[in-house]
């Protein structure tokens, strides 16, 4: 049994104290693929939920923390992915009709940071989500061709590719950013 | 890493979650069915497997037990016949002696 703001939730009790823990010790994690994969914090809770759902689901087949967190990795890329897709089907806004965010009246960093994040949102999803784990979860290439199941040298070329497309767009509206 | 991978890193860098994300999936989960477990420990099959091999111990010594009890009673039974037996004949053989002695002193 867990106490939580005053109401107790019954859950096996197996499950509760390490489950809890996997939840809080991962959440950021998840939440912020799914956020920087989907450019949309409603959508980004409902993929975290859902992932979290199935890890609780599958905890027993998992047999260690790296484990763990590889298949959230996995999990969570997959799901965003199939959500995007879902979502241009049924005529939701598509990632690549993500506007830009208005940038007047902020520090530069800050501005800079959003554009970047917009600009991401704009990739294809598979060199999007190749940028994600490569800059949010700081992975190299071998082990993102791991989590996507794509080999190494397409990894790379993504990388590449998108690298020199955001240098350009940047370059075309700044004229600085190396 | 050039000026641009670090500006991603930060653009990407991990968000804290909502503060009500933890309880929402707690929450969620604890309207799931109940998670049946995979694992061998985990999992009722060793109460299962021992009560097994308990009631096949427990039959097998009743077995035994009832099979020895019948062989007791058989063997009682026949020490209790030959006794009879031994009883008759020496009643007999006394007999028979009085007999010869009345007629020696005849």
């Amino acid at each position: 049994m867990e106490t939580m703001t005053g109401q107790e939730i019954a859950i096996e009790p197996v499950a509760s104290a390490g489950f809890a823990g996997l939840v809080r010790q991962h959440q950021s994690m998840v939440f912020s693929l799914a956020l920087n994969l989907l450019h949309d914090r409603a959508a980004a809770e409902e993929v975290a939920q859902d992932v979290f759902m199935e890890l609780y689901r599958k905890l027993a087949d998992l047999e260690s923390d790296d484990h763990v967190r590889f298949w959230l990795r996995r999990v969570t890329t997959h799901r965003s992915i199939d959500y995007a897709r879902r979502r241009k089907t049924h005529g939701g806004v598509a990632l690549d009709d993500v506007p830009e965010p208005s940038v007047s009246g902020e520090p530069a960093d800050v501005l800079l940071n959003r554009k970047l994040r917009a600009l991401i949102a704009t990739l294809p999803e598979h060199p999007r989500t190749v940028m994600v784990l490569r800059y949010q979860e700081e992975m190299m290439p071998e082990e993102i061709s791991k989590v996507l199941g794509m080999p190494v040298r397409t990894v790379k070329s993504h990388l590449q590719r998108s690298l020199a497309l955001l240098r350009e767009k940047l370059g075309r509206s700044s004229g600085e950013v190396r | 890493m050039d000026d641009l991978e670090r500006q991603l890193q930060q653009a990407l860098a991990r968000q804290e979650a909502p503060p009500w994300f933890e309880e929402k999936v707690l929450r969620a989960v604890a309207r799931q069915p109940e998670r049946r477990s995979t694992s061998w420990f985990g999992s009722a099959y060793p109460i299962r497997w021992a009560t097994a091999a308990l009631a096949t111990l427990l039959l097998s010594g009743g077995i035994a037990w009832q099979h020895e009890r019948q062989e007791r009673i058989a063997g009682e039974a026949a020490k209790a016949q030959l006794q009879l037996a031994l009883r008759i004949t020496s009643s007999q053989l006394h007999k028979i002696e009085k007999r010869i002695e009345s007629i020696e002193q005849d």
